[in-house]
């Protein structure tokens, strides 16, 4: 073993660092715009000083303060820890189905999880005693966070049965499949809703664009452990994904238990995308794109990806839910609209790069 | 010691092994060979533990192999596949690194992984992506992995081979060989699914010689490798020890430029 | 010295009111259509939501005090002017609160209930108003939106107004003794059209043409088969103007279960604006007038006065093609 071994090594097997510490700081900033900026102008000191009164306990009474202080606390505040989750939840998401399907292509959307996720969710509310969309009630929030998680669990259940092949996975059954489930969720969807009221239906045309617009702190804790159960599972799973990666025998062989970890795999993107599609509806290319920027920044070593792709994909999603609260002020674009614009162009691009590969 | 007896594998309704007994011990080198279609991959994979067999038993070390959980067969055997793809762009050395999982400090890892690749001699490809690598250099990339697993865990462990030389040059191919017979010297055992009569010849102590699902004979290569056995196996008129008009060059006959 | 101080602050602060009159009534409180006690003492800086609100509070003559409104105000035209907080239904509390509202009047199904929370939180009065689906409703929606905004002698003079405008339609209806159907269609949607099936505002606004609801059958708005399409054999069909591009009377026409209607033979198709079809407000008679008009030419229905809130741009005039 020569020096010069060591020396061509050190990059290979370290590569990423830097890539996660940008990363962190990008979602600090994010964080940080989501509570200073707005349509109403609120400057930074100001914002600081309403975080530290609320933490020291101090609510104020009237006028201007009490209007700035319920923006920064009800409103920006919510969103944006509910925007870091939903962000979060989505791209790990991602991360575990191109990971368990082996390829960079799958997304939740796309592969029918998240429609799966909203078609149980409007079946609850439709069917389930009509719990409103905007119930504020404890037991029907966490019903329809439950749904979700359920619906999701059925779709990635089902996607995984119809392809993958003696530990192959056809893109194009991937692809079609996705569509399959995505067209069959949606045609359920539709019966649903012809069942619904019309007050139900028009909401439900505005949650399906997906939208962090009416975070409240109970979405917030209904999404939580799921999204930290979905984090939680990934983490475990890194080693195994990075070994799934050469093909399900070779895992296998070099001691995986493949089956236990797709099993564990789908139930952590059921609980993160279907917990994230219960409280802020569907929101797409945030699975996609995140993973992918990534893989191109630190490398495809899933310990270090999923790390990344948690903290990039919140990141984005506080960022681009400022884009959303203040491009069309006083109204609100819905974030859908926003992920799909950035992301859209990249997907293209994306699709052009993998041209060759996909006609397996 | 892996033993296997009246081992059996159906699918579909057809039977691809039926009737199979096969063994392999520590320190040997045992070869397992046949016409297309014989089984050899099949009872390969049953070996690794991929497959589970119809009927029969597989014992390893005096275990059934069905009771070895995933992380405990790798404790004892590495496999090295016929080369696949990687759907992510991975460098060498983090595919190496795949064999080295376990508690080890990243020093540790990396002196394995560099090990293996100079043991390949592949030193300098530790920073290139595995999917802009040719064929040949990623099944070279995948022993590395594979020995990289077996000093892992302790160096003792079964060296399991389907088909390694087929997308190799000459040289990697006595290579590859070279290697599983010195990995079988320091006490372990090694089978290998070999297509070239030749190099089954000249590297295994033992080759087993497989015809449509059952084991046609067993033995020395001296004892296999003969003109009966070679009509029964593949149907051909063949003359062993037999000189060809034209030039031929045999493995066994090759000596490897020594190259770092 | 001191009291002649007290005098001067005392005619400074009548002289104060007085110019801003309405503005700073006694502060009131008002029991609105979600059953909320709601306390206004400031009407200056109003956001008014839903396209009917809009249209009260024009006729009022508060256009002045009007901040924002929603998507759905489009008339009069003035309004388009006006700051936009989107869909009734998507409010988005940070735009509203950033306008600064004194008053927030929503009619009923705004929301999400989130966003009124935060906005209640933040102490601005939010005032759900009762929806309409016949002639008092309307009334009393008047009366309710004067009397949020602190105007309840102008709201009676509109309601009169109105009452007047209902009275002389039902008296110019009174000779109608054989009723016919029409069928609203909201849009054609993928396959089947989207219809006003029983308890829409659509349905509402035709009984008090003394129209018969084509498609009672189906509730609320909802795809119509084909069957009940035929079943149905509209004398006319009424669609939003909005969508004329979307829906010309040859795609409607052309469709295989209303082709052989009593409205395809005729070729009845009548447009509106949709605000004026369905938003129930005070142009209501009006919008019924000219449906009974297009529907019963025979009967001579005469025209209903023309209002100063009838007026601006936006036609009335039923298009019957």
């Amino acid at each position: 073993m020569s020096a010069t071994v060591f020396g061509t090594l050190k990059a290979p097997l370290r590569r990423g660092g830097t890539g996660l510490w940008i990363c962190a700081a990008l979602l600090i900033a994010a964080m940080i715009g989501s509570l200073a900026i707005g349509p109403v102008a609120i400057s930074p000191g100001h914002v600081l000083g309403i975080l530290h009164d609320a933490l020291a306990g101090a609510r104020p009474s009237g006028g201007d303060a009490l209007r700035d202080a319920i923006i920064v606390l009800d409103i920006r505040l919510p969103r944006m820890i509910l925007g870091v989750l939903v962000g979060g939840s989505l791209a790990v998401a991602g991360v575990l189905l191109q990971g368990i399907f082996r390829n960079p292509l799958a997304d939740p959307i796309f592969v029918g999880v998240s429609p799966g996720a909203a078609l149980a969710a409007v079946a609850f509310i439709v069917l389930g005693g009509g719990v409103a969309i905007g119930a504020s009630d404890f037991i029907g929030r966490f019903g329809l966070v439950l749904s979700a998680f359920l619906g999701a669990l059925t779709a990635t259940a089902i996607l995984h049965r119809l392809t993958v092949h003696e530990g192959r996975t056809s893109v194009a059954a991937l692809l079609f499949t996705g569509i399959a489930l995505g067209a069959l969720a949606s045609a359920g969807t539709g019966i649903l809703l012809f069942l619904a009221s019309d007050q139900q239906l028009r909401e439900f045309t505005f949650w399906s664009f997906g939208s962090l617009g009416g975070a409240t702190w109970i979405k917030v804790a209904m999404l939580a452990p799921f999204a930290l159960l979905s984090f939680v599972i990934a983490g475990l799973l890194a080693h195994g994904l990075d070994a799934i990666a050469l093909g399900e025998a070779e895992a296998f062989h070099l001691g995986i238990n493949v089956e236990r970890l797709k099993r564990l795999a789908i139930v952590a993107v059921a609980a993160g995308a279907g917990g994230s599609v219960a409280v802020s509806g569907t929101i797409g290319f945030v699975g996609l794109v995140i993973p992918h920027l990534l893989r191109l920044m630190i490398g495809p070593s899933h310990k270090k990806l999923l790390i990344g792709s948690a903290l990039l994909g919140a990141a984005i999603l506080a960022a681009a839910d400022v884009v959303a609260r203040t491009a069309v002020t006083p109204a609100e674009l819905p974030i859908g609209v926003v992920t799909a614009f950035l992301g859209a162009p990249f997907f293209l691009w994306l699709l052009r790069r993998y041209r060759a590969s996909l006609g397996g | 010691m892996y033993e296997a007896r009246a081992l059996s594998f159906s699918r579909r309704n057809r039977a691809i092994l039926d009737g199979v007994d096969f063994s392999a011990a520590p320190g040997k080198t045992v070869a397992i060979v046949g016409p297309n279609g014989a089984g050899k991959s099949t009872l390969l994979k049953l070996l690794t533990g991929e497959l589970a067999p119809s009927s029969g038993e597989i014992r390893l070390d005096g275990r059934p192999l069905a009771s070895f959980a995933p992380q405990e067969l790798a404790h004892r055997r590495a496999v090295l596949p016929q080369s696949g793809s990687v759907s992510f762009p991975f460098t060498v050395a983090e595919i190496v690194a795949l064999g080295a999982a376990g508690r080890f400090t990243r020093a540790e890892k990396e002196s394995l992984v560099a090990r293996a690749l100079s043991t390949v001699e592949m030193p300098q490809f530790a920073a290139r992506f595995y999917d802009e690598l040719s064929g040949g250099e990623r099944q070279r990339v995948q022993l590395a992995r594979v020995f990289a697993q077996l000093w892992a865990s302790g160096g003792t462990g079964y060296l399991l081979l389907d088909e390694p030389t087929s997308s190799l040059d000459l040289s990697h191919q006595l290579l590859t060989l070279e290697l599983a017979r010195q990995h079988a010297a320091a006490g372990a055992g090694v089978i290998c699914v070999l297509h070239d009569l030749n190099l089954a010849a000249m590297a295994a102590d033992e080759i087993v010689a497989l015809k449509n699902g059952r084991v046609v004979a067993a033995g020395a290569p001296s004892a296999i490798v003969t003109d009966a056995l070679m009509a029964e196996l593949y149907g051909v008129t063949c003359s062993v020890r037999a000189v060809p008009e034209g030039p031929f060059v045999l493995p066994q006959s090759v000596r490897r430029q020594a190259r770092h | 010295m001191h009291r002649s101080i007290y005098r001067l602050v005392f005619l400074g602060a009548l002289v104060f009111f007085a110019l801003n009159g309405g503005a700073f009534a006694q502060p009131r409180t008002i029991n609105d259509a979600a059953g909320r006690k709601v306390t206004i003492t400031d009407t200056s800086r109003i956001v008014s939501i839903g396209g009917a609100v809009t249209e009260v509070l024009y006729a009022l003559g508060l256009a002045d005090k009007i901040v924002a409104v929603d998507s759905t105000s489009t008339f009069p035209e003035a309004a388009k002017q006006k700051a936009n907080v989107g869909y009734m239904r998507a409010l988005a509390p940070e735009g509203v609160l950033k306008i600064g509202p004194t008053l927030i009047l929503a009619i009923e199904g705004s929301g999400p209930a989130e966003a009124v929370e935060i906005l209640e939180r933040a102490s601005v009065p939010y005032v759900v108003v009762p929806e309409a689906k016949n002639a008092e409703g309307v009334l009393r929606k008047i009366r309710f939106i004067a009397e949020a905004a602190g105007v309840p002698a102008e709201g009676e003079r509109l309601a009169s107004a109105v009452r007047e405008d209902f009275a002389a339609l039902g008296h110019a209806l009174k000779g109608i003794k054989q009723r016919r159907k029409a069928a609203f269609i909201l849009s054609m949607g993928s396959g089947s059209p989207i219809v006003g099936g029983a308890g829409t505002s659509a349905d509402a606004l035709f009984k008090l043409a003394e129209i018969d609801n084509a498609l009672s059958a189906v509730s609320g708005f909802k795809p119509a088969s084909d069957e009940a399409l035929i079943a149905a054999a509209p004398d006319a069909v009424v669609v939003m103007s909005e969508r004329d591009h979307a829906m010309p009377p040859e795609k409607v026409f052309s469709m295989p279960s209303l082709a052989n209607s009593p409205a395809a033979k005729t070729r009845n198709m009548i447009g509106l604006p949709g605000l004026y079809l369905l938003g129930f407000g005070p142009r209501t008679a009006h919008a019924a007038r000219d449906l009974a008009a297009a529907l019963y030419p025979e009967a001579n229905i005469p025209a209903l006065p023309g209002r100063s809130w009838t007026a601006a741009a936006s036609g009335g005039e039923a298009k019957a093609k």
